[in-house]
């Protein structure tokens, strides 16, 4: 490769930071996708890399993702939460890989919450 | 860019390594292929995480959730669990060591929570073969601001502004040392790094070039920038083939990047390193030796000056630091010297990184700021000792260091603070030492270590370290004589002015620092041929036997019991204790402490086959022994020491009267332990036997009132006062003397005195009693306050496991519903009508160490509250009562109103006549330890009898010959104690039956049977 | 008397004396070369006997003297053939004060050898060491380059019969 001059050294900083980025302490959204057994039936599988290629394509590296287990409303899945840093949770249902796309775009990037498939808002009121 | 939802970080230290970490990592690998998690989940084998005691460690971000002592057979169910569905694996997490408390965050275990990681910022957080990471991480950032931005005199004084010093042992300012070799002219000088980490105990380097190899070859670069070089070295040791593979890959990966060689970063300045395997020799850490080995000689020391500075390797100008020093310089220089001086202290700067080992619950790497009291490393960071052990000593500074006792845990450890107390801050090593450590055998393992590892080159540490190994080594086997301790106090000073390198100047060390701090151990050795600590085993037959302060010959009567012979077993029980029945049950068996078993299991529960023995066993047949001696003794106080010296002396042929206050013989066996810990028939019969050889006990007279002074004086040749400790402290708060408040030992006694009043309420404590106090006395009033039928709280001002208190006794007491009550202190007593009505109360919380090493309570301000109780016993201590000795007979008492002894006696006071012992000269004590007073003093009046007549001395009577068995089973199967059956809770607080049964015969030879005959000659 | 190449023959094949003059000419000339140059030949050949030391001194036109004086000097460097196997005990601090002493006693016992020595049956050479760096592990034993940690005397054996 090709010797680096002091540029170099941090343009490689702020590439390999934002891979890296989820080392660190708190990010400013954590996105939940819900994998029980029925999510995974349901299709979580696709919409958990439906979400990291949009993450990948966007260079967030602001948003982590997070995987847990089933919220006990398995006719409802996929579900995620959508977890923005002060503001309340947004659980969202029934999620395909086009919701997933729309939700990222909308609501985490641009901070519009998806009314229209929103479950619940906030942690506990499933 | 590829982004992953999670990185999962496998420590990748050479103590995983160890442990299976690459087993898991390839484990991990697989499963997740298998469950298509490849490309969403990325796997990272980092350096060294520092937690090497609970590899193989992995971490898991986001999450940031640590997970120790991962095996590969773990792997499926933690993928499927928490990478497939989110669940973390909890019992995987790691788990406070007292507490068993699970923590899954990484940032919120104590160990890491209280560390400071700048040399250390990148360990388990980068993969150290990928340069990218450590770019990403501000790496060489540093680098290109010195070769970009600054001249070779800013680097210097940016340096020298930080106050780094050399972070190898010696810290010398590292800017001052580069300063003088940028002032040497010539067209070669060479930056060497020292690597060669042959410190026993330390493994600071191993772990930064194993975690993060690119920010020494930075701070490398930085430095030969500054002293205008163009060629390093570093030279690392042999024995650590990954460190030595990391930096092969980050050297060359720097290369590749321009980072290392011509012209680098496009600035024109070329430097070079050269990695150099040391062949393992201690000495190379010097550096004159170090440079030495580089030239492809023996690595022997040459005088100094030439300083390196002016003339060093091939007599060319160098420097030479070591890893940790310049893991620090690329940070100094990028963040600048404000940034670094502002942590430390007034002369030591910045962080340091400590190997901590030895016998703390968290063995691992840690790095605080200079100046973190000793005491935050073990007990915070290190999470205290392990196995319940108490801490005795820090070590510090390896071969060349010294010993930090107990009573210094507060000292902050920094440059100036160890050097005053006789150890150095050496490269980093911090081994804890608990209180099973010999001194002697330490100091010997050191010199052993500094006589193997001189280079012979000067006649001082050549001769010198072998001379002083020779004494250690008798000083260890039993061959050490008086003068031996002036005599290698001589020695180290000479070694330590006229030895040629830093290695022979410093082995004296570990030597003075012991004798410093352990003199009395050192002596033991000496004198009584006697290892205190139980290490030295040329001294004893069996650990167990070396610990029991009048060395009951555990070993033969355990494999007597294995062989049911247990009338021969309790003969063997008689020879050194006339109290075997009591010791079984109440004896505070620090035999067992020092049991071998238990570094296997669990240790043998001597004591409870002790009691087995007295239960089943034929007690041998007492008969008087006839008076054969003109000289009469009196003995005041029928305690266990009085009745032990009285026995010893009446087997001697002495007419022997003892003086009791109370109605009957025991003293403390009688009136302290209530009876559901030691039966009264017990303790009678072994009074008994003692008044079968013919000693008269006459109770209820207390010299000075019922009978005079003066009268025992003149009737009497010799006295022995063993009166005890029988006066509780006072608390010195308001409302202590009002009705409803007891002390300690006075309520016991009065119970102990007036049974059936006490039973049957003609006396009585009420229904809601708070006791004072954390030591037997305060356990023993709450458990038999319980049995009165009283609501019990035990008030103790400090944690639980500062308690004196057995701990079996403490766990008795909460079973009965005694509620103990931590970190609490009285305030004052709150009175009606003169009678206590309630406490108040403050909490308490954890301060600095005091000199036994247990945390000083510190109050809470406003913390106030009140308890409403009928009464208050106060159990916090006891003390003699003395005053019957009339001060004209010139015994001298102390200020905790104790009998002082003559210089060099065990038992005599400063009148010849008078002999004491017991807890009136100790302070109170134990059963056993009162006992072994009672057969010191029955020696010492004897052998002063006999010399004064001018007779030989005494010798004891052919023992009877009991044959030992011995047989010995090669495999040793995991098993742990025998469980003493207990009478249940409930049925206990309704009376004062015993409440341990005692073991069934089964019970006992299975138990006998765990023994490792630890007194088998091999 | 014999030559120094016959003394060598008896020690070792033609093609391990080859490979030896290779490393001895791929650093010749270099300062410092002799210590890289034992390191290496002893990675080769188990271990340096006087015959090889006198080849390489020859080799490199050092004095036998120094090179004997460097192999005998550094603990990393051995004269002696070794055993299949080697046992390190490591005697750093923290693994002596948490039973290392105990484990190098029970090895000695075991095999009737001590320090340094190997076995009659050549099956294992028997050394202690100063501090692997593993002190999280301790007491530590290292069979081979396999790390053993948390060594209790009475595992010894069974750790042991894996190697044969």
């Amino acid at each position: 490769m090709a010797k680096l001059k002091i540029e170099d050294l941090k343009k490689i900083k702020e590439r390999v930071q934002s891979e890296n980025a989820l080392r660190d302490g708190d990010r400013r959204v954590r996105v939940t996708v819900h994998m029980g057994t029925c999510g995974i039936a349901a299709g979580a599988r696709e919409v958990l890399s439906t979400l990291m290629k949009e993450i990948e394509e966007s260079n967030a590296s602001d948003v982590v993702v997070t995987t847990s287990g089933c919220m006990g409303l398995c006719s409802r899945e996929p579900e995620i939460t959508v977890e923005i840093l002060g503001e309340e949770p947004i659980i969202y249902e029934n999620v395909d890989p086009n919701k997933m796309r729309q939700i990222f775009r909308r609501h985490i990037l641009q901070g519009e919450i998806q009314t229209p498939f929103v479950l619940a808002r906030g942690k506990e009121q499933v | 860019m590829k982004v992953f939802r999670s990185h999962i970080l496998v420590c990748g230290g050479t103590g995983c390594h160890a442990t299976g970490s690459i087993e898991v990592k390839q484990a991990l690998a697989v499963e997740l292929a298998k469950h298509k998690l490849t490309d969403e989940i990325r796997v990272v084998e980092t350096g060294c995480n520092g937690f090497c005691a609970l590899g193989p460690i992995m971490v898991v971000y986001p999450e940031g959730i640590m997970y120790v002592e991962v095996k590969k057979d773990d792997i499926p169910e933690l993928v499927e669990e928490h990478f497939l569905k989110g669940r973390p694996v909890e019992r995987l997490f790691y788990r406070e060591a007292d507490t068993e408390k699970p923590i899954p965050a990484i940032k919120e275990i104590p160990f890491f929570s209280h560390q400071k990681l700048w040399v250390l910022r990148n360990k388990g957080l980068i993969d150290p073969e990928v340069i990218e990471e450590y770019i990403a991480r501000d790496g060489y950032a540093g680098l290109a601001k010195a070769l970009a931005e600054m001249t070779p005199e800013q680097i210097i004084q940016e340096m020298l502004d930080s106050g780094l010093r050399g972070r190898g042992g010696a810290g010398f300012p590292t800017g001052l040392k580069w300063k003088f070799a940028s002032q040497s002219k010539s067209d070669v000088k060479y930056v060497l790094c020292n690597a060669d980490e042959g410190d026993p105990g330390a493994f600071m380097d191993r772990s930064i070039l194993e975690a993060d190899p690119h920010a020494v070859l930075e701070g490398m670069t930085i430095a030969a920038k500054a002293i205008g070089s163009n060629k390093g070295y570093i030279y690392c040791r042999a024995e650590y083939p990954l460190a030595l593979r990391r930096l092969d890959i980050a050297i060359s990966q720097a290369k590749e990047y321009g980072l290392l060689g011509e012209n680098i970063l496009d600035t024109g300045f070329d430097f070079d390193i050269e990695i150099y395997q040391g062949a393992g020799a201690f000495v190379c850490g010097e550096e004159t030796a170090l440079m030495t080995s580089i030239e492809g000689k023996r690595g022997m020391p040459r005088p100094r000056p030439p300083f390196p500075a002016v003339a060093g390797l091939w007599k060319k100008p160098s420097i030479l630091n070591n890893v940790e020093t310049f893991a620090n310089v690329g940070q100094v220089i990028n963040k600048g010297s404000e940034w670094f001086s502002s942590v430390g202290t007034e002369k030591s700067k910045g962080t340091k990184v400590f190997a901590l080992t030895g016998d703390v619950n968290n063995v691992g790497l840690v790095e605080v700021p200079m100046g973190t009291p000793l005491g935050t490393i073990v007990y915070d960071i290190g999470g205290g000792i392990s196995g319940g052990k108490k801490f005795k000593a820090a070590q510090l500074g390896g071969p060349s260091g010294g010993m930090i006792p107990v009573q210094h845990l507060n000292a902050p450890v920094d440059f100036e603070t160890v050097a005053q107390l006789g150890a150095i801050m050496g490269s980093g090593g911090m081994i804890v030492m608990n209180e099973d450590m010999c001194p002697v055998d330490m100091a010997r393992f050191f010199m052993d270590f500094c006589q193997d590892e001189s280079c012979g080159k000067c006649v001082p540490c050549r001769e010198g370290t072998k001379r002083m190994l020779e004494i250690l080594t008798d000083i260890c086997e039993g061959r050490g004589r008086e003068g031996d301790i002036e005599l290698l106090e001589e020695m180290a000073s000479i070694i330590k002015d006229s030895a040629l390198c830093g290695l022979g100047q410093t082995a004296p060390n570990p030597v003075l620092s012991t004798i410093r701090y352990f003199r009395d151990e050192y002596e033991a050795h000496i004198k009584e041929k006697r290892c205190p600590a139980g290490v030295c085993s040329a001294l004893f037959k069996s650990p167990c036997q070396n610990a029991c302060p009048v060395g009951m010959d555990v070993p033969s009567y355990l494999a007597l019991v294995k062989a049911g012979r247990l009338d021969d077993a309790y003969k063997i029980l008689l020879r050194t204790n006339p109290f075997p029945g009591v010791c079984g049950r109440v004896c505070d068996h620090q035999c067992q402490s020092k049991c071998r078993r238990a570094t296997s299991d669990e240790a043998i529960a001597i004591k409870f086959v002790k009691r087995f023995i007295t239960d089943n066993g034929l007690k041998p047949a007492i008969q008087a022994v006839p008076v054969t001696r003109k000289e009469k003794i009196a003995v005041v106080g029928a305690g266990p020491a009085g009745l032990t010296a009285a026995r010893d002396l009446a087997m001697r042929g002495y007419k022997v009267t003892v003086y009791e206050e109370l109605p009957e013989p025991g003293g403390m066996m009688r009136y302290g332990i209530p009876p559901y810990r030691l039966p009264r028939n017990v303790l009678e019969g072994e009074i008994n036997d003692i008044k079968a050889l013919g000693v008269d006990i006459v109770c209820n007279t207390r010299v000075g009132r019922d009978i005079s002074f003066g009268e025992i004086n003149e009737s009497y040749d010799y006295i022995y006062l063993a009166p005890g400790a029988h006066k509780s402290m006072p608390l010195g708060i308001e409302g202590e003397s009002s009705k409803g408040v007891f002390g300690g030992v006075e309520f016991l006694r009065d119970f102990n005195l007036n049974e059936g009043d006490w039973i049957g309420g003609n006396k009585t404590l009420g229904s809601r009693v708070a006791v004072i106090g954390g030591g037997n006395s305060a356990i023993d009033a709450a458990r038999v306050a319980v049995r009165l039928g009283a609501e019990v709280t035990i008030l103790y001002r400090r944690a639980r496991e500062d308690m004196p208190a057995a701990e079996e006794e403490i766990i008795a007491a909460e079973q009965e519903g005694v509620k103990i009550e931590y970190f609490v202190a009285p305030l004052s007593i709150g009175t009606e009508e003169g009678k206590v009505r309630a406490i108040t109360c403050q909490r308490m919380k954890p301060g600095d160490f005091d000199s036994s090493g247990r945390r000083r309570p510190v109050p809470i301000e406003g913390s106030e509250f009140t308890l409403s109780v009928d009464s208050v016993i106060s159990a916090i201590g006891q003390k003699p009562d003395v005053t019957f000795v009339p001060e004209e007979t010139g015994i001298s008492i102390n200020r905790w109103a104790c009998f002082d002894l003559a210089e060099g006696r065990k038992s005599e006071t400063t009148n010849p006549k008078f002999y004491a012992g017991g807890d009136a000269v100790t302070g109170p004590w134990t059963v056993i330890g009162a006992i072994k007073a009672g057969h010191d003093a029955a020696g010492e009046i004897d052998d002063s009898i006999r010399a004064e007549n001018g007779e030989p001395p005494w010798s004891p009577p052919e023992e009877e010959a009991i044959d030992i068995p011995f047989e010995i089973d090669e495999e040793l199967e995991e098993q742990p104690q025998e469980k003493m059956p207990e009478l249940d809770p409930a049925q206990r607080i309704v009376g004062f039956a015993e409440v341990e049964l005692g073991y069934s015969i089964e019970q006992a030879i299975k138990e006998a049977t765990r023994c490792l005959r630890c007194d088998a000659e091999i | 008397m014999k030559s120094n190449y016959d003394m060598l023959l008896e020690e070792f094949t033609e093609e391990q004396i080859r490979e030896l003059d290779r490393i001895i000419q791929s650093c010749k000339g270099r300062p410092g070369a002799l210590i890289p140059v034992l390191e290496r030949a002893q990675e080769l050949l188990g271990y340096i006997p006087a015959p090889v030391q006198r080849r390489i001194g020859e080799g490199l036109n050092i004095p036998l003297s120094q090179v004997y004086g460097v192999v005998t000097f550094y603990s990393l460097f051995t004269m002696k053939p070794r055993g299949r196997h080697t046992i390190r005990v490591c005697l750093g601090t923290a693994c002596y004060v948490r039973g290392g002493k105990k484990i190098n006693e029970t090895v000695k016992h075991m095999f009737n050898i001590e320090e340094g020595e190997t076995t009659e049956d050549r099956r294992f050479t028997y050394e202690s060491v100063r501090c692997l760096g593993a002190c999280g592990l301790g007491p530590v034993m290292v069979v081979d380059g396999n790390v053993h940690g948390r060594v209790k005397p009475d595992k010894l054996k069974s750790i042991l019969d894996q190697y044969e």
